[in-house]
């Protein structure tokens, strides 16, 4: 023990940040090694890997559960993860809503990891798992609620196959975050006041409404399916009529339902909406950031 | 909202330790930078003693060139040494064997007619032949006499050292030991 502690020392691995330290980015805390990521869908699961240089390797796409699919793939998601490190995306039994006067701070997301109700109050129901995103100029807030018993089923079986989760995230929250993101700090002052971001992975959507520089509307729909065109048009359809014509309407998917994607996007395209989205996005966001 | 880092909400860990300080990273800095340094100094050391065996070798090289160098003049200087006495014997000898017959008829033609030498000795030292015990008497003379014996002696390139003379009568006794002056 007293060996392996002068080890980590003299090799310096003390002084790096843990595996699992959610308050560092995945590339810094997996530099040099090789990590697994997967993005867990209802009935499909996808995964690609991360060189020790930081690039996507190939990765797969398999039909089915994700407690059927792990142990059939165990080995080869063992192969590209250096100690078994991954992320998880999931993609379904979540909800994201809209809140004013969340309690804020620098240690207000590691709290609501440890003890959420300090940081909920009323709000915390605990069947769930949070995040949480706030508006950096008003006091409104995203917050993600994901059923807690899915996240502990996909790290049970990850754990039975040897396979250490090191980030548990959802696919199209964080979309959603690293749009908003783009839009308030990458962009600083270039955000309208009036605004509509949809936001789409994995069969699941969620389009925010920003008025008068403030957020006022927020749906989400979670496990639609790659089908649900329609649904999703019919979500969006009335929260585009709240904001002025013309306004801007950002648009955000990755994932593996790219019909649906491409589909939705035509719609969209009639109203003038811009396509934020990027090459490997998804993979970018939960890999690297 | 600064560097953007993706949310996370998995199953926190309760076995985690918190990480060192980056302060700390002195600690295994100096640990290989004193392995470094360790490791320079060493190999300089050691290249540093393997020149000085080699200069330890050439230096013992040297001193027996030297020694033998010395020897050698020592025993030119031996036999230089035994030449020079050999010579330096030759010498006395060549010394000693000088002719004393200018000096007694130097001294006979000195004397004036009305005087008269009764008796003339001329003796070489044992110790330095080259050196000569002159004694002589001389019958109705005076100083002048001596005076005159004595510059022809010294015409001869004889200086009279510790000379005595005495008077008995008409009889002077005159003694003197001639050393040889070199030109």
């Amino acid at each position: 023990m007293l060996l392996d502690e002068i080890k980590s020392v003299l090799s310096f691995a003390a002084f790096k940040p843990e595996a699992d330290d959610a308050s560092v980015s995945w590339s810094r805390r997996f530099e040099g090694r090789k990590t697994l990521l997967l993005n867990v869908g209802r009935n499909q699961t996808s995964w690609r890997g991360i060189s020790k240089k930081g690039r996507f390797d190939d990765g797969g796409v398999m039909e089915g559960e994700f407690a059927d699919i792990a142990p059939q793939r165990a080995d080869e998601w063992r192969l590209l993860a250096d100690g078994g490190w991954c992320v998880v995306s999931v993609n379904n039994r979540f909800i994201v809503s809209l809140e004013n006067n969340m309690m804020r701070g620098e240690n207000c997301v590691n709290l609501l990891r440890t003890n959420p109700r300090a940081v909920l109050g009323p709000k915390f129901d605990r069947g769930k798992r949070y995040a949480i995103c706030h508006h950096p100029e008003s006091s409104a807030s995203m917050l993600l609620a994901c059923e807690e018993s899915m996240v502990k089923v996909t790290e049970d079986v990850l754990k039975t196959i040897g396979i250490r989760p090191g980030r548990v995230c959802c696919g199209l929250f964080a979309l959603t975050e690293y749009a908003i993101h783009q839009l308030y700090v990458a962009q600083r002052g270039a955000v309208p006041a009036n605004m509509i971001l949809i936001s789409a992975c994995e069969g699941s959507i969620a389009v925010l409404v920003q008025q008068d520089g403030q957020w006022k509307e927020l749906r989400c729909r979670s496990g639609l399916g790659p089908d649900a065109v329609e649904t999703s048009l019919q979500i969006i359809s009335p929260l585009v009529q709240k904001v002025p014509q013309g306004s801007p309407v950002y648009f955000v998917s990755d994932g593996q339902d790219a019909k649906f994607r491409s589909e939705l996007f035509m719609h969209l395209e009639r109203i003038g909406a811009s396509d934020m989205t990027q090459e490997d996005l998804l993979w970018n966001i939960i890999g690297n950031h | 909202m600064t560097d953007y880092i993706c949310h996370d909400f998995k199953t926190p860990r309760n076995d985690t330790s918190k990480r060192l300080p980056n302060s700390f990273k002195l600690v295994p800095l100096a640990f290989y930078l004193s392995l470094i340094g360790g490791a320079y100094f060493m190999t300089m050391d050691w290249l540093a003693y393997k020149r000085a065996q080699q200069d330890k070798i050439t230096a013992e090289a040297v001193t027996k060139e030297h020694e033998k160098v010395t020897k050698e003049m020592m025993d030119e200087k031996a036999a230089l040494d035994s030449e020079t006495a050999k010579a330096e014997n030759v010498a006395k000898w060549v010394e000693g064997a000088r002719n004393l017959q200018p000096i007694i008829v130097s001294i006979a033609r000195a004397m004036p007619a009305e005087v008269r030498l009764s008796d003339m000795t001329i003796e070489r030292s044992e110790q330095v032949p080259s050196n000569l015990s002159l004694a002589l008497r001389i019958n109705g003379g005076s100083a002048t006499e001596v005076g005159l014996i004595e510059s022809s002696i010294s015409r001869l390139n004889y200086r009279s050292y510790s000379p005595q003379q005495s008077k008995n009568g008409d009889i002077i006794e005159y003694r003197s030991t001639l050393v040889r002056q070199e030109q």
